[in-house]
C-alpha cells in the first residue's frame, strides 16, 4: 500500500445518517482493500449517506474508482448515496474522461455536499433577501431573479413562471400602493425548500391608503371584482396561483405573504 | 417613473455557488435598465461572478453561511461591496497571498489557475479594496466607472 495513503471516517452528530470519509494521498490499486473495509464500516453503522472528501487526493487509479463505485451502489441500495467533494482540478478532469462524473455527484467542498443532502432530504430551506428602490422599472429584474433561483433549485418551468408572475404582481402592487417615494425601499424575503416557496414582500404604507387597503383586503372577505371594475384582477390572479395569501397592514408597512406549493 | 441616481440595492443569499448565475444576471439587468451599456453590464457581471465565487469558496465556513452583496448605482459609476461570514484560515491565507502577489506563484499553495480572478477584477475596475478582519470576515469593495461612449 502506498505510504502516503490515509483514510478515516468522521460521523456527524448534528446530521444523523451522514458520514464524511476523508481520503489523503494516492488511491492506487493497493488501497482498494482499505477502501472496501471503511465502507463496510459505514454500512454497518447507521449512516447511508457518505461524502468522500477528496481534497487531499492526488491520484486515483481505475481500481480504486471501481471500489468507490461499488461502495456507492451498495449505499444506494440502502437508500443513501456516496458523493465526492473537493476534488482537485486534475483529478476532476480524469474523472470526466473516465465518465465517472456522470455517475458520482461531485461537489466543490464538503459543506456544499452536506447542504445538498439537507436540501434533498427536506431538512433545510434556503433564504434569499433583497431590498430595492420603490420603482416599477426595477420589477422585471427582481421577478427574473426569483424565477431563476427557483429554476436553479429544481423547480420546473411552469412553477418558475408562476412564481415569476406572483412576484411581479406583488411587487407592482407594493410600489403602486405604497408611499410614492423612489428613495424608499421594497423588501423581499424568499424562503425556498424542495416542496414549497414562501415569499414576503414589504413596503412602506401610504398613510392615505391604509384604510382603503384594510377595507379592500379584509381576510374574511373573498376577493371579488365587479364587472365594471378595470382594476383588482392582479390580486385575484395571485390568489389563483398561490396556496396561501395573507396581508399584514400597519402604519409601518404592508407585508404580503404568499405560499406556493411545488407542483411538478 | 424614471430611475433616479444614486440608488442602492442589497441582496443576501446562501453561500452556495448555484445562486451566483442568477445574482450576476440580476446586476447586469439592473445596469441595463439604468442606461449602462451592454458591454459595461457584461463586464460588471464578470466582477460580480468572480467576487461572489471567492466569497463562497473562501469565505463560507459555516453550513448556513451567507453572502451579502450591496450595490450603489450612480450616474457615472457602480460600487459593489461583497461580504462573507468568514472562511477557514487556510482559505483566507490563500486569498491574502493572491492579493499580495497578484498572479499567484507556485509557493502560495494555490493551484496554477487560482488567483487570476481577482486580477481580472482589478483590470476591470477603478478601485478594489479588500478588508479581512481578525475573524476572517472579508469585505470586498469595487468601484467601476462608466466608460466613455466613444470607447464602447
Amino acid at each position: 500500500m502506498s505510504s502516503t495513503f490515509k483514510i478515516d471516517i468522521e460521523e456527524l452528530s448534528s446530521i444523523p445518517g451522514v458520514v464524511i470519509v476523508r481520503f489523503q494521498g494516492s488511491l492506487e490499486s493497493e488501497t482498494i482493500g482499505a477502501i472496501e473495509k471503511i465502507f463496510t464500516r459505514v454500512q454497518m453503522g447507521d449512516s447511508v449517506f457518505a461524502v468522500a472528501d477528496m481534497g487531499s487526493v492526488n491520484l486515483i487509479s481505475s481500481a480504486a474508482l471501481g471500489e468507490l463505485m461499488g461502495a456507492r451502489k451498495r449505499l444506494i441500495e440502502l437508500g443513501g448515496d456516496l458523493v465526492l467533494a473537493g476534488v482537485i482540478l486534475e483529478i476532476r478532469t480524469k474523472l470526466n474522461l473516465m465518465g465517472a462524473s456522470k455517475i458520482f455527484k461531485i461537489f466543490n467542498d464538503v459543506r456544499s455536499a452536506i447542504n445538498a443532502y439537507k436540501w434533498e432530504t427536506g431538512k433545510k430551506s434556503e433564504q434569499v433577501e433583497l431590498t430595492f428602490p420603490s420603482n416599477l422599472k426595477m420589477v422585471p429584474a427582481v421577478r427574473q431573479l426569483i424565477s431563476r433561483v427557483a429554476r436553479q433549485k429544481g423547480y420546473g418551468n411552469r412553477d418558475s413562471f408562476r412564481i415569476e408572475t406572483i412576484v411581479d404582481e406583488i411587487c407592482n402592487n407594493a410600489i403602486e400602493h405604497g408611499l410614492n417615494d423612489s428613495n424608499l425601499n421594497i423588501g423581499i424575503k424568499v424562503d425556498i425548500d424542495p416542496d414549497k416557496i414562501e415569499i414576503d414582500v414589504t413596503n412602506i404604507s401610504d398613510p392615505e391608503k391604509i384604510f382603503s387597503l384594510k377595507t379592500h383586503l379584509k381576510p374574511e372577505e373573498h376577493l371579488e371584482i365587479q364587472n365594471d371594475e378595470r382594476r383588482g384582477r392582479g390580486l385575484m390572479l395571485i390568489k389563483m396561483l398561490t396556496d396561501e395569501l395573507t396581508f399584514n397592514i400597519s402604519e409601518q408597512g404592508t407585508v404580503v405573504h404568499v405560499k406556493k406549493v411545488r407542483e411538478e | 417613473m424614471d430611475i433616479s441616481f444614486p440608488y442602492h440595492i442589497k441582496l443576501c443569499f446562501p453561500g452556495n455557488l448555484e445562486y451566483i448565475p442568477a445574482v450576476r444576471k440580476y446586476i447586469s439587468e439592473l445596469l441595463q435598465i439604468s442606461s449602462f451599456s451592454p458591454k459595461f453590464a457584461y463586464r460588471s457581471e464578470i466582477i460580480v461572478d468572480e467576487l461572489c465565487n471567492n466569497a463562497v469558496n473562501f469565505g463560507c465556513r459555516a453550513e448556513d453561511a451567507r453572502v451579502e452583496l450591496e450595490c450603489t448605482f450612480f450616474n457615472d459609476r457602480i460600487e459593489f461591496t461583497i461580504k462573507d461570514q468568514g472562511g477557514l484560515k487556510e482559505n483566507v491565507d490563500k486569498l491574502r497571498s493572491s492579493l499580495d502577489s497578484p498572479v499567484s506563484g507556485s509557493d502560495s499553495g494555490m493551484m496554477p489557475h487560482q488567483g487570476m480572478g481577482l486580477e481580472i477584477v482589478r483590470m476591470l475596475s477603478e478601485k478594489l479594496d479588500v478588508k479581512i478582519d481578525k475573524e476572517n470576515l472579508t469585505s470586498v469593495h469595487v468601484v467601476r466607472k462608466r466608460e466613455n461612449s466613444a470607447s464602447e
